[in-house]
């Protein structure tokens, strides 16, 4: 039973993140600054039965080109390398995958059957394992013209994984059996195509609820064997840049990559735009130059010190939509500033120093995109085990890990305070006056990468902390730098930030295991390894190892969606319960988009769809 | 050309292969030296998928042998693939982004040039006039404003209060404004090089011979007095042309030009240390270059110089 109801939310997974399409016209007070769903509370996945869009046939009366631009010249385009958001909307451009997106009627997105026929059911295999097997459309072909089979999937997937690809994504590969042996170097993803090449048979470990978003993904996406084997360059040049997507590359320089429609395309008929500029760009005040002076009809991001003015000279034209990310600040758990507290105390000081932040405060006057206050790790958007609730809304009993809401901030500081005075006591390193005055607290060093923002929140922190008497250091460092002593350990906190590639919490939760490269905290390092204060499985006083590492492979390995989102908001709580997690917001997305261009969308990973987008003239 | 010359010719060539190897070497190890690598981001990736990039770029071998191995590279112009741009080698995109700025930056040398010396020389004839004082206000100014400054101003009044240019590089006109914002600096350097020169030069009497001889006024300050007060101006003009033609970063950012300034910041911040090199070594070529040619103009201009 539970099997067919984890099988229809795979089948009705859609995301729901409202009103992010260009085409929503005169709806301001939920489109313009403040319009996603998440501000009613919902999930930006929602299970729907909605009907995807009807869009007008098409007629010559549309624009013969658009002007958008999503970012600089992009490091690279080629959709098993790429791990930006903005190569990957020119990916999804000229590329198509089993699976796709399209906009439903309600301005919500919904995965559709994009070189498969339609989207089949899972088949529970002898060996316990699960398969899928997709049929291809007919008559599929590259946009050279020549033809595409099940067996370009095959190959294309596998050099995805293969190690001397070296890709950044390969592991978004991890859920099909065979990946470990194939991403090092030692055989194939078990994955295979029918005889006469319209069908792809896919064996999972496991029956995961993101699978079709996986194939809807750009590094699912497949290459051309013939252009690609043996040739690095294949993606840097419109001749060999071969795709079988709604368009084809057909300039590609420093200044400016030129997409035309795809005649090859199985779905040509619907592509109304013959041809799309993606002018190169990075610089906010000249994207805002030219996005005034009509050269540009949508941009990507906007000079944030002009942001009053601009929302207020386009409300319906500057959008702010959800993304699957936190904004945070991570605790170094063997800081040597905090040498000779017990690991209870340090835990206690961690989180009177998260509580003494105003959340509200820095969203709305150092974010200033509309980001949402967080008190969760794992972010507004993502869904729960019933796939429509969000996951966050049940965190910690549905309350969050302490409360954002304004009016609590002074009794959160009443918290922060009294925490501060315990350890105080406690410890007898420091004193805590009776109007909450700190003495004698050790000094702190703050790390974080150069920004404005992120600068600029680092100012606001030393302030707070100033005034209840804790000096903070704060040491401005340059991105390589940064992410290598962040990395190492060597600091007592720092700015940090996650995002998701798709819907499960479980990228949120798998990079704090003690071996995860991402595991900035230092959980179950050094010191912190021999600490043994954590629960798991009705057992107390186990060490980080013990308890946290084993959860997260229990979720890897169960086969009960119930079961696995019970584990994940017990991974959670464990990690918030330590302190080092300081949640402060959630990411959003701006863009601006020309109000003459309709049926254009956004996803939550931030990626832009223009295939199906007109002006209508 | 004289034996002195030929000799002293091959002498600088020797030393700028020197300079060369010197910026290479200390470049290949400092960059070596700092924190991160080319393959860091927010999100770490696998340490095989690490082993399996730096295999791919040969940075798992000894130091000195990828040193030894960069030499030979260097030596012939093949700076290896970018590690950051995946498939682009590094001398495409430098000789790619050097034509865009090249283009850009010789306009921009060219007009601070030949607008420096007219309006330094109008200062110096007109000395303590008004003109002189409105040249010396203005010029002033340009050489206290940096660059981003006046990019940002230009492209606040032309495109965005008046859309009088585009805000691109790319399209026609578009060029007017990064070329303005590249000029005002080194023209109003040159302004205040030829004025103060100039001053000193009118004031010598060769110049005052010749004026009582009744050579004409404009004959006096072109053929006689420029020709002399020019030595400094050619001293700054050689590096200035070399930095100018190698592209801006914030100028070409500003008005998207696709040129090859962003490089040199973006490759260190990216930790891609091909390009890293390769724009290094160029951009020490280019400034050997030009300061050799610079040496050979002073000898032009003015026979007295002693070049041994």
């Amino acid at each position: 039973m539970k099997k067919t109801f984890a099988l229809i939310l795979a089948l009705v997974m859609v995301f729901s993140l409202a009103l992010t399409g260009c085409s929503q016209k005169g709806t301001k007070d939920d489109t313009a600054t403040t319009g996603t769903t998440a501000d009613k509370g919902g999930s930006y996945f929602g299970a729907s039965d909605d009907e995807i869009v009807t869009r007008p046939a098409i007629t010559d009366k549309v624009a013969e080109s658009m002007t958008i631009c999503v970012g600089p010249y992009p490091d690279t385009i080629d959709p098993a390398l790429n791990s930006a958001v903005d190569g990957a909307t020119y990916v999804i451009h000229a590329f198509s995958g089993l699976v796709g997106y399209e906009e439903t009627v309600n301005g919500a997105l919904k995965l559709v059957p994009d070189c498969a026929k339609e989207l089949p059911t899972v088949e529970a295999r002898e060996d316990g394992m699960y398969q899928y097997t997709f049929e291809l459309k007919d008559d599929l072909k590259w946009s050279d013209g020549s033809d595409l089979t099940a067996a370009d999937f095959v190959w294309s997937w596998n050099r995805a994984v293969a190690p001397e690809t070296a890709a950044d994504y390969g592991y978004m590969f991890d859920v099909i059996d065979g990946y470990e042996a194939a991403s090092a170097g030692e055989g194939q993803l078990n994955v295979t195509a029918s005889e006469d090449g319209k069908s792809i048979t896919i064996v999972l470990k496991n029956d995961v609820p993101y699978f079709f978003e996986l194939l809807a993904f750009p590094t699912y996406m497949p290459v051309k064997k013939d252009v690609v084997e043996g040739n690095d360059a294949w993606a840097i040049s419109a001749d060999t840049y071969i795709g079988n997507g709604p368009y084809k590359v057909t300039e590609f320089t420093q200044g400016q990559m030129v997409m035309e429609k795809n005649e090859y395309y199985h779905n040509a008929d619907a592509v109304a735009t013959k041809k799309i500029v993606w002018p190169f760009n990075e610089d906010d005040n000249s994207l805002y130059a030219n996005y005034k002076n009509g050269a540009y009809l949508f941009i990507d991001s906007v000079p944030n010190d002009q942001i009053d003015t601009i929302k207020a000279e386009y409300p319906t034209e500057y959008k702010v939509t959800g993304q699957l990310g936190t904004y945070y600040v991570s605790f170094n758990v063997n800081d040597p500033a905090f040498d000779g507290f017990t690991e209870v105390e340090k835990v206690s000081l961690r989180k009177a120093l998260g509580l003494l932040l105003e959340r509200n405060y820095i969203c709305e006057e150092i974010g200033k995109a509309d980001q949402k206050p967080a008190n969760t790790f794992v972010p507004m958007g993502l869904s729960d085990a019933d796939g429509v609730t969000e996951f966050m809304a049940t965190a910690n009993g549905g309350a969050g890990y302490f409360s954002v809401n304004e009016d609590d901030y002074a009794a959160n500081c009443d918290e922060a305070i009294a925490l501060l005075k315990d350890v105080a006591e406690s410890s007898g390193k420091f004193t805590v006056a009776d109007d909450g005055t700190v003495t004698g607290f050790p000094t702190m060093k703050y790390i974080t990468n150069e920004g404005t923002g992120h600068e600029q929140l680092a100012t606001y922190m030393q302030g707070v902390y100033a005034s209840w008497g804790i000096d903070m250091k704060i040491e401005v460092q340059e991105w390589g730098t940064f992410l290598d002593t962040r990395k190492a350990g060597d600091y007592s906190f720092a700015r940090n930030g996650w995002l998701s590639d798709y819907n499960d919490p479980i990228s949120f939760l798998d990079m704090w295991i003690t071996e995860s490269g991402n595991n900035d905290c230092q959980f179950g390092k050094d010191a912190h390894a021999t600490y043994a204060g954590y629960s798991y499985d009705g057992k107390d006083n186990l060490t980080w190892a013990e308890s946290y590492d084993k959860i997260i492979a229990q979720v890897k390995a169960s086969k009960d969606p119930a079961e696995r989102f019970a584990l994940m908001h017990q991974a959670e709580d464990i990690l918030m319960s330590t302190g080092a997690i300081c949640p402060i917001y959630y990411y959003t997305d701006q863009f601006m988009c020309d109000e003459s261009i309709e049926g254009s969308f956004v996803s939550p990973l931030g990626y832009k769809y223009f295939m199906y987008a007109y002006i209508a003239e | 050309m004289d034996k002195k010359f030929l000799y002293y010719l091959i002498k600088r060539v020797l030393l700028a292969i020197v300079t060369i190897f010197l910026v290479v070497t200390i470049t290949f190890f400092i960059m070596n030296f700092i924190p991160g690598g080319p393959f860091q981001s927010e999100k770490s990736v696998k340490p095989e998928t690490l082993a399996a990039l730096n295999a791919k770029f040969g940075l798992d071998k000894p130091l000195g042998e990828q040193y030894v191995n960069y030499l030979k590279g260097a030596a012939t112009f093949d700076f290896g693939p970018s590690m950051k741009l995946d498939g682009r080698q590094v001398t495409d995109v430098i000789l790619e982004g050097f034509a865009v700025s090249a283009k850009t930056g010789l306009i921009a040398a060219a007009c601070a040039l030949v607008l420096g010396m007219v309006f330094g020389s109008l200062a110096a004839v007109y000395h303590n006039k008004i003109i002189d004082r409105i040249i010396m206000v203005v010029s002033t100014a340009f050489v206290a404003m940096p660059s981003f400054i006046v990019a940002t101003l230009l492209l606040w009044l032309f495109c965005i209060q008046t859309n009088v240019f585009p805000p691109n590089g790319q399209e026609p006109g578009g060029l007017v404004l990064p070329i303005i914002s590249l000029m005002l600096y080194p023209m109003a350097y040159v302004i205040r090089l030829t004025r103060s020169s100039m001053l000193d030069v009118l004031g010598q009497d060769y110049i005052r011979t010749a004026k009582a001889k009744g050579v004409s006024g404009t004959k006096v300050l072109f053929k006689h007095a420029l020709r002399n007060a020019v030595t400094p101006v050619i001293t700054y003009a050689g590096p200035m042309i070399a930095f100018i033609i190698t592209g801006s970063l914030v100028v070409e950012k500003i008005f998207v030009v696709p040129g090859l300034g962003k490089y040199f910041v973006s490759s260190i911040t990216n930790r891609d240390y091909s390009m890293v090199m390769g724009t290094t070594i160029f951009l020490a070529v280019i400034v050997v270059i030009m300061m050799l040619l610079s040496d050979i103009l002073y000898k032009i201009f003015d026979p007295r110089v002693d070049l041994s």
